[in-house]
């Protein structure tokens, strides 16, 4: 089932086109990792699908719904983690998620024990604090906890790890990963290894167009572009290496630095062999040698290069 | 329904926990006690003055002066700290951005205006009744109150008012940008109102006429009669700009 359905949305702000002729659509049960650099028209779509933002054209669908602006009803299928989620800071965890029960018409029982179970979820279980005094990540939790209250069918994060330091970042994307096996998630995001983390597919945005779309894998696979590193004893002989590995036809680039071998070419697996070969017919000593994974980090900077 | 009444408990929750019911309800306790004192010791304190010779005849003070007070503070000071404590409603939520997260939620729009203006009323209402019963008792405590006419509709007038002032704050918040932006319009619109005022032709259809000529129904000057007028385009306008903040609610941008 598709559970969400972007079809030709474009959105503009006085002369500056922010959106342009955007469609994608996002399976259930899965994992969106919506990526752009900032200012790549990431929030203002998120924005258009919770009906905050009004989209010059084109058609936008929750669970089969058509979303209007305004106010609109297809959010109740909707649980969003805002970039910065503001709540109201004389309440305390507990009190909040309560609030979004009875806003939300959930019956006093269920709110009860689904605010036990988020809450321990996310971590703050012993948190009776008024949020005032929260730090970032902490809100960042109780963010996801409220957004998930309602069990809704679509949970949209905006750049849920962005502000966040290390640990809060994983801690996140820890939450995140059990959050998807209950529901289906988009995620906006600039950090690359974040969505290789979690993401089942991807949406590549620049300039407000979708530049790229499809699963993690095959997008990896479809840009492959392997790389072969290689450690040897001396400079001199990584300096010879990297000469005479040019001259191999599938080898695109190779380079050198101080006694390490960079070796660029179509399929590291295939014609790994030759390059062993190589090494042995030319009698040279490798201390090291490694086949790096290709990573959306290069697939993204060629995107949107 | 059940929404509805949730986030109107929110909105005492928030009144209460950001002291500005306990701002307002002083406020109103201390005008309620210093109105009949006032007037009462007033006349005292200016004849315990040395006039170096001048002499000034001060009629004794009555219960009228009391309520002369009462309207006085309420009208001025209580206006200023109803905007004080109401002003940011709606802006403070809009600029920080806790609404977000609940309009998320699919709760309607038009459940947070009407929330929101129920929990103003509300606290308006009580803050109100608790300034004028304290005051009411400690007038007949302190002068004979038998030439009182009207006391109860033309304290009516003022909470009408009041009500209407509320709705003006709504939709100020909705129409301006920025944290005081409601503020600065509502008191735009009520200088607005105050010139018009000049105009006798317009006294009648101006809202303010409810919280100026409250003195002359408790005089006997005017009757209640001679305030349906105004009461009713009042009653009309508290609609309109419940129903405007409403529609141009649901429409702005977040």
């Amino acid at each position: 089932m598709t559970i969400l359905q972007l079809k030709n949305v474009y959105k503009s702000f006085g002369k500056l086109e922010v959106i342009k002729d955007l469609s994608f659509s996002v399976e259930e049960h899965s994992v969106f990792g919506f990526i752009g650099k900032n200012g790549a028209g990431k929030t203002t779509t998120m924005k258009m699908i919770l009906g905050f933002l009004r989209p010059d054209s084109g058609e936008i669908y929750v669970c089969g719904e058509r979303v209007s602006y305004g106010n609109t009803k297809t959010n109740r299928h909707i649980g969003y983690l805002p970039d910065v989620p503001e709540f109201y800071g004389y309440m305390n965890p507990k009190e909040y998620l309560k609030f979004c029960g009875d806003i939300t018409g959930l019956p006093r029982e269920i709110t009860l024990a689904r605010t036990k179970e988020l809450l321990s979820m996310v971590g703050l279980e012993n948190t009776n604090r008024r949020i005032r005094g929260f730090s970032r990540g902490m809100k960042q939790r109780l963010g996801i906890a409220q957004a998930l209250l309602n069990e809704p069918k679509l949970l949209i994060c905006d750049e849920p790890t962005s502000a966040l330091d290390p640990i809060g970042r994983k801690e996140i994307l820890d939450i995140l990963s059990v959050a998807r096996t209950r529901t289906t998630i988009v995620f906006s995001t600039h950090i690359l290894s974040d969505v290789e983390r979690i993401a089942d597919t991807i949406g590549v945005i620049d300039q407000g167009k979708l530049m790229l779309e499809g699963s993690v894998q095959k997008i990896k696979n479809m840009r492959r572009k392997d790389t072969i590193q290689i450690l040897l004893s001396s400079p001199e002989t990584a300096k010879e290496l990297a000469e005479k590995v040019k001259e191999l036809p599938f080898v695109i680039e190779s380079e050198f630095e101080m006694d390490t071998v960079l070796i660029k070419l179509t399929n590291a697996e295939e014609y790994g062999k030759e390059i062993m070969s190589l090494l042995v017919r030319e009698n040279i000593p490798v201390l090291r040698y490694e086949i790096l994974e290709p990573s959306l980090e290069n697939v993204f900077l060629e995107v949107v290069g | 329904m059940k929404r509805y009444v949730a986030f109107t408990k929110k909105e005492f929750l928030e009144q209460l926990r950001t002291y500005r019911m306990l701002i307002l309800f002083s406020v109103f306790f201390i005008f309620g006690l210093m109105s009949p004192l006032l007037a009462k010791i007033l006349p005292e304190i200016l004849s315990g003055m040395d006039l170096q010779g001048m002499i000034i005849t001060i009629p004794e003070a009555t219960a009228v002066d009391a309520y002369a007070q009462f309207f006085k503070n309420m009208t001025q000071m209580g206006i200023i700290v109803i905007l004080l404590v109401f002003g940011g409603v709606i802006s403070n939520e809009l600029t920080r951005g806790t609404l977000v997260n609940v309009l998320a939620k699919g709760l309607g729009r038009h459940t947070v205006i009407l929330a929101k203006y129920t929990a103003m009323v509300v606290m308006w209402t009580v803050a109100l009744v608790f300034s004028g019963l304290i005051n009411q008792g400690y007038t007949m405590y302190l002068f004979d109150t038998s030439d009182i006419s009207n006391l109860i509709f033309s304290i009516l007038c003022l909470w009408l008012f009041g009500v209407y002032l509320l709705s003006l704050i709504i939709l100020s918040s909705v129409l301006a940008v920025g944290s005081f932006g409601g503020l600065i319009l509502t008191v735009v619109v009520l200088g607005g109102l105050l010139l018009l005022d000049l105009f006798p032709k317009l006294e009648k259809v101006n809202p303010i006429y409810l919280s100026s000529r409250n003195m002359d129904f408790i005089t006997g000057v005017l009757t209640p009669s001679d305030a349906l007028l105004p009461v009713l385009i009042t009653v009309i306008l508290i609609l309109a700009n419940i129903s405007a903040s409403i529609v141009l609610f649901n429409r702005k941008r977040l």
